[in-house]
């Protein structure tokens, strides 16, 4: 019952929320929404331990599979989605071969190479990725009504609900794969490497997995984007991008699922409405770099440590005690 | 019914209206002054990172632009004199953010027209632009097609004015006979590369080598020097590179020992590449984009107000940042305001028609006339005369004024060809 009434008042929220919000501030629940499917699925690629700086040109392999799959073979827009982010993870599969020969510090640099490799080949090949003006013209996704709601996908409100729903069952899929024997064994991966290796645990093929996992989400969270926007180019999914993401889940911390997001949500808040409010609208890198460098002075575990003294605080006395004793 | 009442969905009528209930609310406390009223003119345009050069330099001119006309009185339109105000939004070339800040500036802020950079920004804006009918202006036409209907290009046709500069150097220096080029590999490089082809091929100018295009991301400039005049040209062209590319290919054509001659759409912020080079290198530097304390801008073919005067005021507010931009979006206000003026109306719709009555108009540089459908499928570009800058004792100084659509009417079918081989023409894009 509790947790029915959880899900309930989740739904509601959600529901309500954009209409809340400013036109602007609806865009950008939308960019949001869309970047937090973003972030979580890196965090699934780092629980097995290794940070890859390539994870938005493969977010850009999902938005320039689908925008194609629609634009130029005419597949219905939702399915393009799709095969988007099975595209990315496909490419994600085929990328491990070399890369998961390199561990730590040199994968993360051989992410970087093979990004910048792919998005060399979109800048490249003007037919069919339209080289460095990219792909303009994305097909929308397609109006619909069901009845009580009009889904106009040119409004910013239907396509947070749209958007919102997909990424929600996303985000579900991938916790439930984090607490499934998969998701530990991906924690394995990372802090026992050699005793699970040991137990018959094929490090490799766990690493690949996630990173093939971690891809395919973001995969559908690039076509999610380009059917939104309509157009899509190299240089939207270069390294500064990256950048953005890596701060997200390091501000936020990675600990926990909710970690990532709750960088997400606070900086891009930060960011896009807080500082453009305030009228720093030119000052914002300046800004934005000294509270995320003081974020990290005065919380390096992250956001995410904020919350759970918040809530370690509000727990009985003795709680944790009963938890560790079942 | 519940339907109807949720869906919020957005046509030129609501736009319209909403709008215009958006203006008037704004203005009700205010309604007592007719003074007071106001137009809000929206700013889109990068204003920070690496292309923030072609964005902010354009927002300081337009305040100064501003203080000038409501100090003059206003915008005079059939219901009364309006003061002008800017909204800036900063764009950072993303197209996604681009889209935020159009769906800000006209649904939030009421804005009556907006100026944008253009470029990869314009495809994320479009969709507004068709569902709004809001009146956009972009510095580059390259955004333009038949489709854009309410774009409009009126104060650069880059990069077709390039072609001025070549012409220039080819009649006046014809001792130059070899030339090389490079340019960073993007939506703003490309269109570039083909206009300078065209241009040198109707020069009579050799291309020694293929255009060298490199990435963007670019930061060593010393291997791309390198190559670039390994064949010991007469000409380097630097296409329209961004200044973060412009300033260190030049410091490395100097410390490489280049001694010929350089062409560049721009160069921004010259004084210190001077300083980092020397004034001997950069004697004869051949570009585009005038300081407005050149004399040459005092005749009476230029429709721009007081250029020396902004020039002095710009530079007085924010030393060391003219730059190309500077006085573009003043330049688009200027037309702008005549229309709505002629119009009577701050409304897009009056506005347009307005400003293209009769074909022509009062172009910074001259009058000049709407054109581009064979390159653009649109005629939305205002298109006329433009400089041809040099520098010479450490100062731009424009060389002559010389015809953009002259050189068209000779060497067009050029421009289509390389156009077309680099697949930019309007049919060919995305």
């Amino acid at each position: 019952m509790r947790n029915l009434i959880i899900l309930l008042a989740a739904v509601a929220a959600f529901i309500a929320l954009p209409h809340g919000l400013s036109f602007s501030q609806q865009e950008i629940l939308v960019f949001l929404t869309i970047n937090i499917l973003l972030v979580s699925s890196y965090r699934l690629l780092t629980l097995t331990g290794e940070w890859s700086l390539g994870h938005v040109v493969i977010m850009g392999v999902g938005a320039y599979a689908s925008a194609l799959f629609s634009k130029k073979l005419g597949v219905y827009v939702p399915v393009s989605i799709l095969l988007g982010g099975i595209t990315a993870a496909l490419l994600a599969v085929l990328l491990s071969f070399p890369l998961f020969r390199m561990k730590g510090f040199y994968f993360l640099i051989g992410s970087f190479a093979a990004g910048e490799i792919i998005r060399l080949l979109w800048k490249r090949f003007r037919d069919p990725f339209g080289g460095a003006k990219g792909i303009k013209g994305i097909d929308p996704m397609p109006d619909f009504s069901i009845g009580i709601y009009d889904f106009d996908f040119f409004e910013p409100v239907s396509y947070y609900y749209m958007s919102g729903a997909v990424v929600a069952f996303c985000l579900w899929v991938l916790w439930r794969i984090e607490k499934s024997p998969v998701g530990l064994t991906f924690h394995a991966v990372h802090w026992q490497d050699k005793l699970a290796e040991a137990s018959g645990v094929n490090l490799r093929a766990y690493r690949t997995l996630a990173f093939a996992i971690a891809s395919g989400f973001a995969g559908i969270g690039g076509a999610l984007l380009a059917h939104y926007i309509g157009t899509i180019n190299p240089n939207s999914f270069d390294v500064e991008v990256m950048v953005f993401v890596l701060t997200w889940a390091i501000v936020g911390g990675t600990g926990t699922f909710y970690g990532p997001i709750l960088g997400c949500v606070v900086l891009t808040v930060l960011n896009e409405i807080v500082l453009r409010e305030m009228g720093f609208e030119q000052m914002r890198p300046l800004i934005y770099g000294a509270i995320m460098i003081l974020s990290i002075l005065f919380m390096p575990k992250g956001l995410e440590s904020v919350v759970q003294k918040i809530f370690s605080r509000r727990a009985p006395d003795g709680a944790p005690k009963q938890e560790a004793a079942k | 019914m519940l339907s109807k009442i949720m869906k919020s969905g957005l046509t030129r009528r609501t736009f319209l209206q909403s709008t215009a209930a958006a203006a008037a609310a704004s203005s009700m406390p205010r309604v007592a002054l007719a003074a007071d009223k106001v137009i809000k003119i929206g700013f889109l345009a990068p204003l920070t990172g690496p292309v923030a050069a072609w964005g902010k330099p354009g927002l300081d001119g337009c305040e100064i632009w501003a203080e000038r006309v409501n100090a003059a009185g206003g915008i005079k339109l059939a219901d009364g004199d309006y003061q002008v105000e800017f909204v800036g939004y900063d764009n950072e070339y993303d197209p996604a953010k681009a889209r935020t800040g159009a769906t800000k500036l006209i649904r939030e802020d009421g804005v009556s027209f907006i100026m944008m950079l253009g470029g990869d920004t314009w495809p994320g804006v479009q969709p507004v632009a068709d569902k709004t009918g809001m009146l956009f202006s972009t510095l580059l036409p390259s955004d333009l097609s038949p489709d854009t209907t309410t774009l409009i290009a009126p104060a650069e046709v880059h990069p077709i004015y390039n072609v001025t500069g070549v012409e220039w150097l080819a009649e006046n220096k014809p001792e130059l006979k070899t030339a090389v080029m490079c340019a960073q590999d993007d939506a703003l490089g490309l269109p570039s590369v083909a206009t300078y082809l065209a241009a040198f091929e109707a020069a009579g100018i050799e291309m020694l080598d293929d255009p060298l295009l490199f990435d963007p991301a670019t930061t060593d400039f010393a291997p791309v020097v390198t190559k670039l005049i390994s064949g010991n040209p007469d000409i380097v062209c630097l296409d329209t590179c961004y200044s973060d590319y412009v300033h260190p290919i030049a410091e490395q054509l100097f410390q490489q020992g280049f001694k010929g001659q350089i062409i560049s759409c721009t160069a921004d912020f010259y004084d210190q590449m001077i300083a980092k080079t020397s004034e001997e290198f950069m004697e004869g530097f051949i570009f585009q984009f005038p300081d407005f304390d050149d004399a040459a801008l005092n005749s009476d073919q230029i429709n721009f107000a007081d250029p020396n005067g902004f020039y002095a005021e710009f530079n007085k507010r924010f030393p060391g940042q003219w730059g190309a931009v500077s006085w573009e979006y003043a330049s688009i206000m200027d037309l702008w305001k005549a229309a709505a003026e002629k119009a009577g109306s701050a409304e897009p719709d009056a506005v347009a028609a307005a400003m293209k009555e009769g074909g022509t108009g009062k172009h910074a540089f001259g009058d000049a006339k709407w054109w581009g459908t064979e390159l653009f499928g649109i005629d939305n570009a205002l298109v006329g005369d433009w400089p041809v800058v040099a520098i010479e004792g450490g100062k731009a100084t424009i060389k002559e004024f010389r015809s953009i659509p002259a050189w068209y009417d000779k060497h067009g079918d050029l421009l289509v060809k390389h156009m077309k081989a680099y697949d930019q023409m309007w049919d060919q894009r995305g």
